[in-house]
């Protein structure tokens, strides 16, 4: 298997960026890109499993079994003591709410 | 050559279900008359570090709604996250149902009545439920001086999202889909149904077709619409400007139209060439809700005969005419008030379905209270009726004793003692009052035993006055033909 | 006069509670230490100084005043003749990916550096509930993204005590550091694919697994959530026994914690491994990878020190009456890897998606136009390379035309990790073992910047304990004995679900049989004669 084999093509990559959000730099892209087709030639080894059609998905290891499963929630309310203090962690904050910039509206009419 | 056209339309409804806490966390769900960002927690605000703890009572609201819809519950279903940015999803997703959803299938019989039927005869159109799935709610924002203040008090509000099969054709049917969902909600007590208010909302997808054929053309998405009005209007709109494009041989796009309630009219979005990459991924900070046969059976035991079947049951079993049917169900309360009435009442039940719809439906919006609330009990209000029935007091003295009794609370034979409105029928006592009319008329006397017969309603009505009313009146008319023989 | 630094956990707890010494004599002794072997924290924007390879650098935010109180109170119920708990008076450290309440939570990013968390993740609080008392947060790798600490935003980052020209492994690099420096006694990490267990192997400490949901995860900030498990670290069994009694068992603020009864892991840690069944699989013994110049697989076999450590284990296990089942398949441990480049990725980049700018953390001090330039730059700013690599290929891999490819593939594949376990664990299978013995690590510590910045060698280093992660089962690292260059190697016991309690008596036999070796004096260079 080779490197040249499995690689992300740039237009995929850098719609990739675009829907993670990340303002980059040339080298930052290059670098990210070079790396991240290199992963994908290691999960490449993943497609040569053979898999049997009936083999369920494992989205936690554990079993938990009947006596290690947490109940769900009574519907009671607690309310929170310090909403102040995760207010104040907001990088803007005017009259209670949390200030951002405006969202680009792609209204066409 | 005119072609006819017909719409095919789906609905998107989100409903908030009225728990008293939030889906994941333990703020209170309904921060209608609170300060932004106050009823919030690490959690519902999306901290580093905090996970959800599923709300039993929405699970139990949510199978209410599904096997209220005929919706195959779910022994086993997933949370998804679905992955976006936007400044009202702390977490950057929303904890949703994507492809192994709470509930599947499921239907409404919907009556479509004469009034909202072109053919003014009325019809059925069964609605099919894609998939109803639980979900959380964001917070909201609102752009003012071109910054976006943030408010996080919405953020994970629980709610139910069911989607419809394209299966409605004209706007009056979509309108009568959300007054039949609205007032399943309210009667199931799951939620306020309440457009205005947001607690529940409606997207609506529509496209046209020539009438007859089957296919399904490009659709439009219509958002931001907050009444049941604005839905009929904003998809009549909608159609007619589709038909308008198709006629000019233009090709409909699958645009999302935002409705302006104020202006009423739509307004493009944005173009909606692909389906945005949400990402979905099952939650792995949930594991699998298992409804079991058990708790589903606990949870169904809850499950009231539905409005739509009371409905049917009382045209059916009661003979109760559709108009009345359809009043009288129109809350659970209401439906049940009248039913335990007429099960204490022994004549006619469209007799209590008129005093209902007539009279008790008006005292109670004014006093503005649920049936349940009423101190007009059933029981006082087939006394009353019985009381006039028996000729003890007649309809009048019944009707003005209604808000009598609902401000006393007590019962309407005590009443009629207390306030002295029984019809007087002790024989002597109108015989004592006849014998004075007689003997005080002379003249009239002489001309009734000439002949003029007529006169016998004078003579009542003199009794009657020297009574206050209350002279039973045929018992008098009795007494006094024997007097004046 | 003992030197406290050097006690072990179950010591101190047992002394402040006799009234031998006071909490705060262990805290003044321990914060000597600190000044002595851990020089300047990790910070943001830092130049590097020639006296950086001379010191650990462990910790990114000291929590002084936060200890000296938290040792008062120790001290008060202690003279009130209150119980003060498992862990009276034990200094401890936190991995600084758990929210601890009015301190610094960075997750060694640029994006956290200024957030202050408000509210105490769950095992944090449990320890200072027990009588912990908090040293401060320790360096990790970015959002613990990597297995060497180099990937902090905090530089500089944590060096092994035991050769300063070496990482100390990671992502909890920090904490195994300070536990090997004596910073404490005990450090709460995580582990999502060996982060626990393998900065362990490398410092020569102790670290534990549990299994997954067994210790509530509320509070860890979030890397591959149904992979991440915190854990203790500690300088023998017993006081990773004593802190995972303290941090394991139900929370409702977790709904994927465990709700079984936590037994007492110390009542019969000592009762040897008499009649158990261990086992031994080839598959552990060595590592396949892709070459990094051809990118064809490679096969290869463990280096013979490190083979030969679980070989002299298995011999004394044996001799202590314990059943060796030797190759034991395991076939589908060559996958953990692959899966995990996948599942990982797909879970970091979702839960690394609410750091926007908009509510906390980093916001770009730059004009921006509107929100999406506002996201673009707060996380490109932000975000070290390693979350971002992270991000970019979870969204790949998970995006809707490829999901069935990789995501939901991995998914299965996972499945058959488990089936490893289950096969091997099986009481009415073949192989019915109580544990698997496998060494924790293909290599001894690796150099500074030996890999660093090669993403895929440096996750190769996971590929013997990242398999446990996938199958939820827990394990436990423990120290048995050095390289010829004097590197300590890690030996690793992996067990059934929530079989921490006989995972430790293993995991003790070993180290009472080994007590008398003359490895077991040795210190890091950095403390001799301390
Ligand atoms: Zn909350």
């Amino acid at each position: 298997m080779k490197n040249t084999e499995n690689s992300i093509p740039r237009d995929v990559f850098d719609h990739l960026v675009d829907l993670a959000a990340f303002a980059l730099g040339e080298d930052e892209k290059n670098y990210l890109h070079d790396q991240m087709n290199h992963q994908l030639n290691a999960i490449q080894e993943l497609e040569a499993i053979p898999l049997p059609d009936d083999l369920p998905t494992t989205t936690h290891g554990v079993e938990y079994g009947d006596d290690g499963k947490p109940a769900l929630r009574n519907d009671e309310w607690v309310a929170c003591t310090n909403t102040q203090e995760i207010l104040t962690q907001a990088p803007e904050l005017q009259d209670g709410y949390i200030v951002v910039p405006d969202i680009p509206t792609k209204e066409l009419e | 050559m005119s072609v006819e056209y017909e719409a095919v339309i789906g609905l998107e409804t989100h409903i908030q279900l009225n728990t008293t806490t939030k889906i994941f966390c333990s703020c209170k769900a309904d921060s209608w008359d609170d300060a932004p960002n106050s009823n919030i927690c690490p959690v519902c605000t999306g901290l580093p570090g905090v996970l959800p703890v599923l709300n039993r009572k929405v699970v139990e609201k949510a199978v209410l709604l599904a096997a209220a819809m005929h919706a195959e519950i779910q022994v086993l279903s997933f949370f998804d996250r679905k992955n976006y940015f936007y400044p009202d999803l702390p977490k950057g997703y929303q904890i949703s149902q994507y492809d192994h959803s709470l509930a599947r299938r499921g239907y409404l019989e919907l009556p479509i009545p004469a009034s909202a039927d072109p053919n003014g005869k009325g019809y059925v159109r069964a609605v099919h439920i894609h998939k109803l799935h639980i979900e959380e709610d964001a917070g909201k924002t609102k752009k003012e001086r071109n910054r976006r203040y943030v408010d996080f008090n919405r953020c994970g509000v629980p709610l139910v999202e069911m989607v419809t099969e394209p299966d409605l054709r004209t706007a009056e049917e979509a309108g009568q889909y959300l007054i039949r969902l609205r007032q399943l909600l309210r009667w199931l007590g799951i939620s306020e149904g309440d457009m205005e208010k947001g607690n529940l909302r409606c997207d609506a997808n529509v496209s046209i077709r020539e009438k007859g054929s089957s296919v399904l053309n490009t659709k439009t998405e219509i958002k931001n619409v907050n009444s049941i009005d604005a839905v009929k209007d904003a998809i009549q709109k909608e159609i007619e400007r589709q038909i308008r494009e198709v006629e000019k041989g233009h090709a409909i796009k699958p645009w999302t139209l935002d409705w302006d309630d104020n202006a009423g009219v739509l307004r493009m979005m944005r173009s909606k060439e692909t389906e945005a990459d949400y990402r979905y991924f099952h939650e792995p900070d949930l594991l699998p809700l298992e409804i079991s046969a058990e708790w589903q059976a606990d949870i169904l035991e809850g499950l009231p005969e539905l409005p739509l079947e009371r409905r049917a049951r009382f045209m059916r079993d009661l003979q109760i005419p559709e108009y009345d049917a359809d009043i009288l169900t129109a809350d659970h309360d209401l439906a049940d008030y009248f039913e335990r009435t007429i099960g204490l009442y022994k004549g006619d039940v469209k007799k209590i379905s008129n005093w209902l719809m007539n009279d008790v439906l008006r005292m109670r919006n004014e006093w503005g209270m649920s049936m349940s609330e009423m101190k007009l009990t059933p029981a006082y209000l087939a006394e009353l009726v019985q009381l006039v029935d028996e000729g003890k007091i007649n309809i009048t003295t019944a009707k003005n004793l209604l808000p009598k009794i609902q401000e006393s609370g007590k019962n309407p034979r005590t009443l009629v003692e207390e306030l002295g409105l029984a019809v007087v029928s002790d024989d002597a006592a109108i015989r004592a009052i006849c014998a004075k009319v007689v003997a005080q008329n002379p003249v009239e006397v002489k001309s009734y035993r000439e002949g003029k017969e007529t006169l016998i309603g004078w003579f009542v009505g003199q009794v009657m006055r020297e009574l206050r009313g209350k002279a039973d009146p045929k018992l008098t008319q009795q007494i006094l033909k024997e007097l004046l023989k | 006069m003992t030197n406290l630094v050097n006690c072990s956990a179950l010591e101190l707890a047992e002394m402040v509670r006799a009234r031998q010494i006071s909490a705060e004599e262990i805290l003044d002794e321990t914060l000597t230490r600190i000044v002595e072997v851990d020089g300047r924290p990790g910070a943001l924007d830092t130049a590097p100084a020639v006296d950086d390879e001379k010191k650990v650098h462990a910790f990114i935010t000291h929590t002084e005043e936060l200890a000296r109180s938290q040792a008062q109170e120790v001290d008060a119920k202690i003279a009130k003749g209150e119980d003060a708990g498992l862990l009276a008076g034990v200094p401890f450290t936190v991995k600084d990916i758990f929210c601890v309440r009015g301190t610094p939570s960075t997750a060694a990013s640029r994006i956290l550096a200024n957030f202050t968390a408000p509210y105490t993740a769950t095992p944090v609080e449990r320890l200072i509930a027990a009588g912990g008392v908090m040293l401060g947060k320790v360096n990790l790798d970015e959002f613990t993204y990597g297995s060497s600490s180099e990937s902090s935003a905090f530089q500089p980052s944590p060096r092994n005590p035991w050769d300063l020209s070496k990482v100390p492994g990671g992502s909890s690099g920090g904490s195994a550091a300070a536990v090997a420096a004596g910073e404490g006694a005990l450090s709460l990490g995580t582990d999502t694919a060996g982060s626990i267990r393998q900065p362990a192997a490398f410092c020569g400490v102790v670290g534990m697994k549990p299994t997954y949901g067994r210790v509530s995860r509320y509070g860890l900030i979030a890397f591959g959530s149904s992979l991440d498990c915190p854990g203790p670290i500690a300088r023998n069994v017993r006081d990773a026994a004593l802190m995972l009694q303290v941090i394991a068992g139900a929370d409702r603020a977790d709904a994927t914690a465990a709700t079984q009864a936590v037994p007492d892991y110390l009542r019969e840690i000592e009762r040897g491994v008499k009649g158990m069944r261990i086992g031994l699989s080839p598959d552990y013994f060595r590592i396949t990878f892709p070459d990094p110049q051809s990118g064809e697989y490679v096969e290869q076999a463990l280096p013979a020190h490190m083979q030969e450590a679980v070989w002299k284990a298995a011999e004394l296990y044996r001799s202590m009456g314990a059943e060796i089942i030797e190759n034991v398949p395991m076939p589908n441990t060559r996958f953990g890897i692959p899966v995990y480049f996948v599942i990982s990725r797909v879970e970091a980049a979702s839960n690394l998606h609410r750091f926007d700018g908009v509510k906390y953390g980093y916001r770009t001090k730059q004009a921006v136009a509107d929100l999406n330039e506002m996201y673009r730059r707060s996380r490109g700013e932000g975000f070290g390379p390693q979350p971002k690599l992270r991000i970019l290929m979870g969204m790949y891999v998970s995006a809707a035309q490829y999901s069935e490819q990789y995501y939901q593939r991995a998914l299965k594949v996972r499945t058959l990790i488990r089936h490893d376990f289950e096969n091997a664990f099986d009481p009415q299978g073949p192989y019915r073992l109580d544990a698997l013995l496998t060494p924790t690590t293909p290599t001894t510590a690796f150099g500074m910047a030996d890999v660093y910045g090669d993403s895929v060698m440096m996750q190769y280093a996971d590929q013997l304990t990242v398999p446990a992660n996938h199958a939820g089962v827990p394990g436990i690292s423990i120290p048995a004995g050095f390289s010829s260059d004097g590197l300590p190697i890690g030996i690793q016991l992996l067990g059934p679900d929530f079989s921490e309690a006989q995972l430790l008596r293993v995991a003790r036999a070993y180290e009472m049989a080994t007590e008398k070796e003359e490895w077991r004096e040795k210190k890091p260079s950095l403390l001799e004669g301390k």
